[in-house]
């Protein structure tokens, strides 16, 4: 990914609370920390904690499918490991998508049976779900059938699927549901966020080599559990922990710059992380408004620290580390410097001009 | 001086506990705090009072997680703030712990090293 896909992601989920997506390998470990990150983001949104419950519900069913459809192809899906999560709330919708192998010959019988779930109305759906339960015959692969009526009726809604060719035998499968606070029996607009446009920023997700983008409020309580995951995450890929604090120490200055400095959306430290990897290593990218009138100050401090040698930074660092703090300096762009010492290229940046008050600024580092 | 400092240690602020009366000085865990100056600030007062009647020996053992660059610069203060003691006449002395493969905490303690005058330990686990 280059700098201009944080911009492109940005502007793709502009009007959402907050959007988190998953493209990699699913493991319990993962699920269970993408579940944590989820309910704490919706805990944070006013009018959906309630929505809560069910979201973890309809999640933890998601990723179940996801591992059990998944089994036929686990080698593959080690090989490719592009198994795809979203969730994304925008107004009082919240909604859940998941993507995954599977193999050709088992989508007629996914496909009859979300086209029987769909077909049902709330107390088919009981009636359905207790004649399964206690006869246990829908489905061939063990209970897959209960888990579909089960999202349908705690969602309330259709269920949305897509079947996406990947080869000659296998296919990616799709779907993506939706909570609404209000009365479900009423039917929700789609068009803002269809299936396919889960599909579409998954395949750019892929084509850009991105593992996590979370886009939502940044301040200080909601980017811990941002953490947590990517510490969790980082755990598994590097044997090395020297390159894993490297990586996540980009990472907390970078989140704690955005919170500090970006032009506050009625109070939300607004802003969007981008994880990707490259042959290069590990790519960071940020993203978020900041005020016109800052912009000249933060350009000529990057275009400086770019243009200074590893050993002037050190005495520059050296000199800020020994100055006595001053409350109203705010660390004085110390964060920054450290980074730029940090880092093996030069900082990427651009700041994109959005209107009178605020520019996009974004930023690219190869960790 | 009879008042210990402790802080039980969080997600992001470390554990913090110095008191003289058993003469441990400890500090330990993660540190990113939002506001690292409001959390360091009162702890470098405590020290400014406890200088005032150290304790004969002040050793300082340090065991980081991680911290981030704020708290790094504040960190720098509270040991500029003990290296003050020396000037009693009180030896006081930093023993900074890493685990043998985290080249991040031991370059953060090199670089505290060369910038204080007090004894300081780089001491791998």
């Amino acid at each position: 990914m280059d700098l201009n896909t944080t911009f492109w992601f940005f502007e793709k989920v502009k009007d959402d609370n907050l959007c988190l997506l998953y493209n990699g390998l699913i493991s319990d470990d993962i699920t269970n920390k993408l579940i944590e990150l989820s309910e704490y983001n919706i805990n944070n949104i006013e009018g959906l904690s309630k929505m809560r419950k069910k979201a973890s519900f309809l999640m933890a069913e998601c990723f179940q499918n996801i591992i059990r459809h998944g089994e036929m192809v686990t080698d593959l899906e080690k090989h490719t490991n592009n198994s795809f999560f979203l969730t994304r709330n925008w107004n009082d919708i919240y909604c859940i998508a998941s993507g995954n192998l599977i193999m050709k010959k088992n989508i007629a019988t996914i496909e009859s049976q979300l086209k029987v779930v769909n077909s049902l109305s709330k107390d088919e759906l009981k009636d359905l779900y207790l004649q399964v339960l206690e006869h246990n015959e829908i489905s061939g692969k063990g209970g897959a059938g209960l888990g579909l009526i089960e999202m349908a009726r705690k969602s309330g809604h259709k269920l949305q699927f897509l079947f996406e060719d990947y080869n000659k035998s296998v296919s990616y499968f799709y779907n993506q549901i939706l909570l609404h606070e209000e009365d479900p029996s009423e039917e929700l607009p789609t068009s803002h966020a269809p299936i396919s446009e889960a599909v579409f920023l998954h395949k750019k997700m892929i084509e850009k080599n991105i593992l996590v983008v979370q886009k939502g409020d940044f301040a200080q309580e909601s980017i811990l559990p941002v953490l947590k995951i990517i510490d969790n995450n980082l755990k598994h890929v590097f044997e090395n922990s020297s390159s894993k604090k490297r990586i996540f120490h980009i990472i907390v200055e970078l989140l704690q710059n955005i919170s500090k400095h970006c032009c506050k959306n009625q109070k939300i430290s607004e802003g969007i992380i981008l994880l990707g990897r490259s042959n290069k290593g590990y790519i960071i990218n940020t993203g978020n408004y900041i005020e016109n009138s800052k912009v000249e100050v933060l350009r000529n401090h990057l275009t400086k620290l770019n243009s200074m040698s590893k050993e002037d930074l050190k005495s520059l660092y050296f000199s800020k580390l020994k100055e006595r703090y001053i409350p109203e300096s705010n660390g004085a762009g110390i964060g920054l410097i450290d980074l730029a010492r940090k880092i093996a290229t030069p900082f990427v940046f651009n700041f994109h001009p959005i209107d009178d008050q605020k520019s996009f600024f974004s930023i690219h580092i190869v960790a | 001086m009879e008042k210990p400092f402790f802080f039980a240690g969080t997600e992001d602020k470390p554990k913090i506990n110095f008191d003289p009366k058993n003469n441990t000085f400890e500090i330990s865990g993660n540190s990113y705090p939002e506001e690292s100056p409001k959390f360091y600030i009162p702890l470098i007062d405590w020290i400014t009072e406890y200088s005032a009647q150290p304790n004969d020996q002040t050793q300082v053992i340090c065991k980081f997680e991680y911290f981030n660059s704020l708290s790094a610069k504040l960190l720098y203060e509270v040991f500029f703030e003990l290296q003050k003691i020396t000037e009693k006449g009180k030896p006081v002395s930093i023993s900074w712990y890493y685990h043998q493969d985290d080249h991040f905490i031991l370059e953060k303690g090199q670089e505290y090293k060369n910038v204080l005058r007090i004894p300081f330990h780089l001491i791998a686990f």
